[in-house]
């Protein structure tokens, strides 16, 4: 490969295992096809072991993309997310999906390519493929259900889908018309032509749209009410990668056209961010409070924790940046564990009751336990990563004068222990039902995937410095170039 | 035609589309506002480019619409998806899952 190419190199050998799932699909029978699922694990675990090998520095493309320590860090989250995905979706998807086993895991990995495309993009002609590249397997993978269950969730499958279609649409038109009012008032694409343009109405108006645009994609309110219906009509595991890949590859296009390209008009554009940031928090955490569908419980839970990320990131430091980068990992391995138990527990349903969820100590301790832990997490108790996460956050935003914010913050995340304890409730304190007294079922890859997830949220919990300054130091690196 | 003509047709358009995506329950009639605004920005990129800002938004142009043509085949199969299934394209964003 040429030495231009080189920061690319990751990127350009998973665009290879794309093409690769799709002829081995060819060739496997529909019975074998599960196989897929390891394949996909392989390559991510491969990429991701090789990102430490190689040397991904330096700029492609007349500039156009640039590597380094920034886009490295959401690779390794990227690959790792991607690899627990595949192993936690491969039963459940063998069971409802037989014949449709190869495009899931063809779609979820070119998803991936479009995320790690992104955090290195330095012109918005890249930025934008990137963004569709990711978006739009999403909301075919949304609707994957379609035919091969027979318990009326399919339709909902198609909602849910269409839903999160729709919103990505509308939200990527009015990201182009914000770009492209931003171009015409700085004549430039690439994002360090964006800071030098004078402000004007017209650039206020576009940098607006922009922020609106790209706040339907991660959920943040106003703009969440997609996340609860898209989550409860969808496969489960497919739940687990959507409630945080695609969010923490939102955050780098934000930071990318906001700490970056417009850093210079902060003035302009954090008290709208603030705004939003205040709404995510309150309205993510009142909403999670009445749900009895654990599905839906998470996804509201999942906004407001969009909401703390969003503090980290209308601070616009360094510092809160690499803040922002610890939360998006923690969040990452604490959700995607969190959604696999969750998956195990209800089993082939796409609605997962509460009520499911009494006596889960006693039907399947050790299951039981790594939930609490990760309810535990993402409550922010210490000492697992969720602590760390949220108390980095509060520390930066009281140095960046938002008192209010933190207490805010503080009074909510009590809020917050309080529905999450609800499941915690139900399976250690309620008697399980008469007809589901038998251990719940996982399957070996599954229980692999929570392993890990468990050993990142213990982990990172217990160790949080190496993690926090490899964070700091990808953040550094971003502000600096 | 002076540039703020064009930014004045955009703007307008940009409106009807969004306003479209909002009102709209027929799922073939939000995809034609989503391609209303999709559009507006283009005649912006493209309004711009020709009034002296470089060659840069033309070529953004050529990449917006294939995203789009991309985006709406996805879109298109969802509806048959959704009308095979329900026997109606009807979606509404405000409202939760109906059964």
């Amino acid at each position: 490969m040429s030495p231009d190419l080189q920061p690319l190199l990751l990127d350009a050998l998973l665009a290879g295992g794309v093409l690769l799932l799709l002829v081995v699909d060819l060739f496997l029978k529909d019975t074998s096809k599960a196989v897929l699922a390891d394949l996909t694990a392989l390559i991510f675990v491969g990429l991701f072991g090789l990102s430490f090998a190689v040397d991904t520095s330096g700029s492609a493309f007349d500039g156009a993309y640039v590597g380094g320590e920034w886009p490295l860090f959401f690779k390794r989250l990227f690959f790792a997310i991607g690899a627990l995905t595949a192993l936690g979706s491969r039963d459940f998807v063998a069971e409802r999906f037989m014949r449709r086993q190869g495009e899931f895991y063809m779609l979820l990995t070119s998803c991936v390519l479009g995320m790690t495309l992104l955090p290195g993009a330095q012109n918005l002609v890249l930025l934008l493929v990137a963004f569709e590249l990711m978006g739009l397997p999403l909301s075919m993978l949304a609707a994957w259900a379609k035919t091969e269950d027979t318990k009326g969730q399919d339709r909902d499958a198609a909602e849910g889908g269409m839903k999160l279609y729709v919103v990505g649409a509308a939200s990527t038109g009015v990201t182009f018309f914000g770009l492209s009012l931003v171009y015409g008032m700085s004549g430039h694409l690439d994002l360090a032509g964006l800071a030098a343009a004078p402000g004007s109405p017209l650039l206020t108006l576009g940098m607006f749209l922009t922020l609106a645009g790209m706040s339907f994609k991660i959920g943040a309110v106003p703009f969440h009410m997609w996340v609860p219906d898209t989550y409860q009509a969808s496969p489960t595991p497919f739940v687990a990668f959507l409630s945080v890949a695609p969010k923490a590859a939102g955050f780098a296009a934000l930071a990318a056209v906001f700490v970056k390209g417009f850093g210079s008009a902060a003035a302009v554009w954090a008290p709208a961010l603030l705004a939003i940031t205040t709404l995510t928090l309150v309205i993510g955490n009142l909403m999670a409070i009445p749900q009895s569908n654990v599905k839906r419980l998470l996804a509201f839970s999942g906004v407001a924790h969009i909401g703390y990320m969003l503090m980290a990131l209308a601070i616009g430091t360094g510092e809160a940046t690499g803040v922002l980068l610890f939360y998006l990992a923690g969040y990452a391995a604490t959700n995607i564990g969190a959604f696999l138990v969750v998956n195990a527990v209800g089993g082939r349903d796409a609605d997962v009751d509460i009520g499911l969820f009494n006596g889960f100590s006693r039907r399947s301790p050790g299951l039981a336990a790594c939930l609490l832990i990760f309810l535990l997490s993402l409550a922010g108790i210490p000492f697992v990563v969720g602590f760390w996460a949220k108390l980095y956050v509060f520390i930066e935003a009281w140095r960046a004068g938002l008192g209010w914010l933190v207490f805010l913050g503080a009074l909510l995340a009590v809020v917050g222990l309080w529905y999450y304890l609800q499941i915690a409730y139900a399976a250690y304190i309620r008697p399980p039902a008469a007809d589901r007294e038998q251990p719940v079922a996982v399957d070996p890859r599954t229980r692999l995937a929570i392993g890990v997830c468990l050993v990142a949220v213990i982990g990172m919990g217990a160790w949080p410095s190496p993690f926090i300054e490899n964070a700091l130091a990808a953040a550094k690196a971003f502000i600096a170039h | 035609m002076t540039l703020d003509a064009y930014v004045l047709i955009a703007g307008f358009m940009f409106c009807i589309g969004l306003y479209g995506v909002l009102t709209r329950r027929n799922a073939i009639g939000i995809l034609v506002s989503v391609e209303l605004m999709v559009n507006a920005a283009n005649i912006n990129l493209a309004a711009f480019a020709h009034f002296g800002r470089g060659i840069d938004g033309q070529v953004l142009v050529l990449f917006t619409t294939a995203l789009t043509v991309a985006e709406v085949v996805v879109g298109l199969a969802l509806v048959l998806l959704l009308f095979r299934r329900r026997k109606d394209i009807l979606v509404d964003l405000a409202n939760g899952l109906k059964g």
